[in-house]
């Protein structure tokens, strides 16, 4: 039977094409911009893991999950699948139904340019490709070890080279049951797993778009995501076009206050709501905030120089100068992100005094660095779990170390350094060379020499500093987390003892009882048992002092007053969701 | 003649390969690894090892440096680490680009200011040249990003004479290029006419000058006619060696005005440690540096007889 595309979609389908050729003002379009702030790397899912190219990736591809836009915390939903995948009694085997229907984009690599329908066949062809050890994938930590045979069929694409044919090769773990379904097993029971199915970099890819363009599928990326991409432009405008034949609908649930905010006017539409996203490479922040004032830009992130300016602290709370407040919206969010000192446990001096890491504890004023350096654009972290991930201390109610020079100098005295005497010059390694972070140093110095400890800043680019925390070449460290999926296992496995160096435990922390309540949590559902145990690995972590706690950044964003449905999500772009109210932009920004 | 230029052709070469090597030590020898750049802090040691391989980075330092002389002779960079495309086309298109920032300021700041500077010169110490000089050096002790940040918001966001950003290819990058060529034009305006002035008074008092003037010529014919021939010299020194630079383009104007041009591919190539771009650029630059000194020395000969005779 010949495969018929109903008239309204083909019409739909050529008015937007043809729109592509167009400036898409210049047309009564509803159209979002919003700026790039740097370029992406790749458009070709596996080969990238910088947000800006996964941002991008997000519109044009689709996954097998995806991150609900609305409910917080953070949870997975199906994107391209029917249900959420069904687990087998022994937890060892996802049962996968994929939704029918779903079509890739129109593309020259398909017979007569017409994209087919996904298949299963997609799915695992786009799981072995992220395997492929040739495509040096950034984010394959998010499957290694996790899939019965994907790491012996990853060597055995590294042992026959990027030009070795792999392609005949089984994978034990995955299994096609038909054209719309298949399994997945896991070496253990892990549902972290579904986790890595939400990353842009395990997007479905067709096999004939990777056949036609190779190398270069960067440059043509087709997928069934809710925009297609007219012409990849590196450093110019991205013009996103509405795909008439996405899958997906706007959320019905939201989180708590989301309905009053009118978040779920739209539920149940068909996505995406806009016609274009335009996107812009503006990497300085003083034309993009001209832009935005002038309304070129319908919004943007809020830059640190901007930020003095627009924005004013209430108390806890932000909000914009009555000069911007009538014309523009303003909104933050935590980051799934911390800060902290890594001390080095291996070093002979820290290592051996538990004293004396607990008096540098109450030396560290993130407090200060927060408010002097950041303009208050974060939150002291009381756990090393960001505010916004299931497990922060909201649930677990930790306590901290403050600034406190009194303690401290009561804590040096008990290490045996009095009004420290005795003790040399500490070494901390910043992975910045920058203004910024010698300022920072510059502001901890004088802290830590009001109890007359003294340290000493050595500033190194972010590979030394790798290949130094990974050699545990340091003696303290000033490091950061950038959350790969919104769970505080995520976290806490930074001072997991089989996770010390080279792994991401750079303190080399080794705590039996720690390790043993990481063990039982990890693979634990989120509820009062797992909060348990992380209070519990919270007061070891406190007692023994191996890492001194941050902050957690705040992202902030400036909207112009027509933008609708916006939440910030930190895990997948919001502009399929957003909308454009044109009668509004149109009267232009109030004055 | 020819024996002069083939001297000087055949001079190029030590000093390019002695470029290279430099370039290549601070890179390959002393610079952050790329391979860790590339694959982030979650790299395995096997992943490492495999991206190394890839790009040729297990190979001994020496088998290295061969490769990179090869690619500097077949203009063939490879392709990026971070992007993977082609080194050449980005290289070429971005080039253009840079030339269309920085040569029509560069071709127009010349006339104007050589005849600037001509016109202080003729009434040098009088109030034009007073309030100039002032002017300018004023001028040239700000930074030229303050010109960027002050334009960009007088003249775009206030005034909306200009767009505030962007660019497109074709006629219509006219409309995009025109603010950051007037910022070009000011920012040279001051260096440019005070060592131009300077370089025509020094031959306003040479004897040959004030025997013209003797003999009755007028100031303007003195200045025509004896003086600006005299001056083309330094002049030509300072334009040809100014040329690599404008290919280079402005990182400043390419940054601020979202403008494609090889002074971004250059900034962003040194984020992201992509070694192939770094090299390709320090290199091409260095070629271009020496071929354009080249060039001025070409110039003066043609320009005096004594040069040749050196």
């Amino acid at each position: 039977m010949l495969n018929r595309t109903p008239l309204p979609t083909a019409l739909a389908a050529l008015l937007l094409s043809a729109a592509a050729l167009l400036p898409a003002q210049a047309q009564d379009l509803k159209v979002l911009t919003y700026a790039r702030t740097g370029q992406f790397e790749s458009l070709d899912p596996p080969r990238q893991f910088d947000s800006e190219s996964h941002d991008v990736i997000a519109m044009v591809y689709s996954t097998l999950l995806r991150y609900a836009y609305l409910e917080r915390p953070y949870k997975l939903e199906p994107d391209l699948l029917e249900r959420m995948p069904e687990l087998s009694a022994d937890k060892l085997t996802y049962t996968f139904k994929l939704r029918k229907g779903v079509r890739f984009h129109d593309n020259a690599c398909f017979p007569g340019g017409k994209g087919r329908e996904m298949t299963a066949d997609d799915v695992i062809f786009s799981l072995r490709r992220f395997a492929d050890a040739n495509l040096n994938v950034k984010s394959w930590f998010l499957m290694d070890g996790a899939v019965l045979g994907l790491d012996a069929f990853r060597a055995a694409t590294a042992k026959a080279g990027p030009k070795g044919d792999t392609s005949k090769l089984a994978i034990e773990g995955i299994k096609k049951i038909d054209a719309s379904s298949f399994s997945i097993k896991l070496t253990k029971p892990n549902p972290l797993f579904l986790f890595s199915l939400a990353s842009s970099s395990t997007s479905v890819v067709p096999p004939e778009a990777v056949a036609k363009y190779g190398d270069q599928l960067s440059a043509n990326p087709v997928g069934t995501g809710p925009f297609t991409l007219a012409k990849v432009e590196r450093k110019g405008v991205l013009r996103l076009m509405k795909n008439p034949n996405y899958h997906g609908r706007y959320p019905t649930v939201g989180a708590a206050g989301d309905a009053d905010k009118g978040l779920l006017k739209d539920a149940g539409k068909k996505l995406p709501l806009v016609d274009v996203v335009e996107m812009p490479l503006i990497e300085e922040a003083q034309p993009r905030m001209l832009k935005l004032l002038k309304g070129e830009l319908d919004w943007q992130g809020l830059d640190r120089a901007n930020f003095s300016k627009m924005v004013a602290k209430k108390g806890d709370d932000f909000a914009l100068t009555p000069e911007f407040a009538a014309r523009f919206k303003i909104y933050y969010t935590p980051g799934i992100d911390n800060t902290y000192w890594a001390l080095n446990l291996k070093d002979p001096l820290l290592g051996g005094n538990k004293k004396l890491r607990q008096a540098l504890a109450h030396l560290v004023d993130t407090q200060a660095q927060i408010d002097v350096l950041s303009n208050g654009r974060g939150r002291k972290l009381k756990s090393i779990v960001p505010l916004d991930l299931p497990g922060s201390e909201r649930d677990t109610g930790a306590a901290t170390y403050d600034y406190d020079v009194a303690k401290a100098k009561k804590l040096l005295a008990e290490a045996g350094y009095p009004d420290g005497k005795g003790l040399p010059v500490l070494e901390v390694m910043f992975s910045a060379t920058t203004a910024a972070a010698r300022t920072s140093a510059d502001l901890y110095k004088a802290r830590f020499a009001a109890a007359g400890v003294q340290i000493k800043p050595d500033f190194v680019d972010f590979p030394t500093y790798l290949k130094r925390v990974e050699s545990a070449n340091f003696q303290i460290s000033d490091s950061a987390w950038q959350g790969d999926y919104p769970d505080a296992e995520n976290f806490y496995q930074l001072l997991y003892g089989k996770n010390g160096p080279p792994g991401p435990n750079h303190s080399g922390f080794n705590n039996a009882a720690y390790d043993k309540a990481y063990e039982a949590s990890r693979y634990m559902a989120n509820g009062p048992e797992r909060v348990a145990l992380f209070k519990q690995m919270n007061e070891i972590l406190r007692d023994e002092v191996p890492v001194v706690l941050g902050y957690n950044t705040l992202r902030f964003g400036i909207q112009q007053n027509w933008v609708r449905n916006f939440k910030r999500n930190l895990m997948a772009p919001e502009f399929m969701y957003m909308d454009v109210d044109v009668a509004l932009k149109k009267k232009g920004i109030p004055q | 003649m020819t024996a002069y230029v083939l001297r000087r052709l055949l001079l190029t070469v030590p000093t390019v390969l002695g470029v290279a090597l430099l370039t290549f030590l601070l890179f390959n020898a002393f610079g952050p690894d790329p391979v860790r750049v590339a694959l982030g802090q979650h790299a395995t040691p096997a992943a490492i090892a495999n991206l190394r391989q890839q790009w040729g980075l297990d190979q001994s330092l020496a088998l290295q440096f061969l490769d990179f002389l090869r690619q500097i002779v077949t203009f063939d960079y490879g392709k990026s680490f971070v992007t993977g495309e082609d080194l050449a086309t980005q290289l070429k298109a971005g080039a253009l680009v840079s030339l269309s920032v920085t040569a029509p300021p560069f071709i127009v700041g010349g006339i104007v200011n050589v005849a600037l500077a001509l016109v202080i010169a003729r009434w040098r110490e009088g109030l034009l040249d007073k309030t100039s000089r002032a002017l300018f050096i004023a001028g040239m002790s700000i930074s030229g990003l303050v010109y960027v940040l002050v334009l960009q918001y007088v003249l775009a966001f206030m005034l909306g004479w200009f767009p505030i950003n962007g660019y497109v290819s074709g006629p219509g990058a006219v409309a995009y290029l025109a603010l950051p060529w007037i910022i070009l034009l000011v920012i040279s305006m001051g260096p440019d006419i005070r060592l131009y002035r300077t370089l025509f008074l020094d031959e306003a008092n040479a004897d040959y000058v004030r025997t013209a003037r003797s003999k009755g010529a007028s100031e303007g014919r003195v200045l025509m006619r004896h003086v600006l021939p005299n001056a083309w010299i330094p002049i030509i020194t300072n334009n040809v060696t100014s040329l690599p630079f404008l290919i280079l383009g402005s990182f400043l104007m390419e940054r601020f005005f979202s403008i494609p041009g090889i002074g971004s591919l250059t900034i962003d190539a040194l984020g992201r440690g992509d070694l192939p771009i770094l090299k390709a650029v320090t290199v091409l630059s260095a070629i271009a540096l020496v071929l354009f000194n080249l060039l001025s020395d070409l110039l003066y000969a043609w320009a005096d007889p004594r040069v040749r005779l050196v």
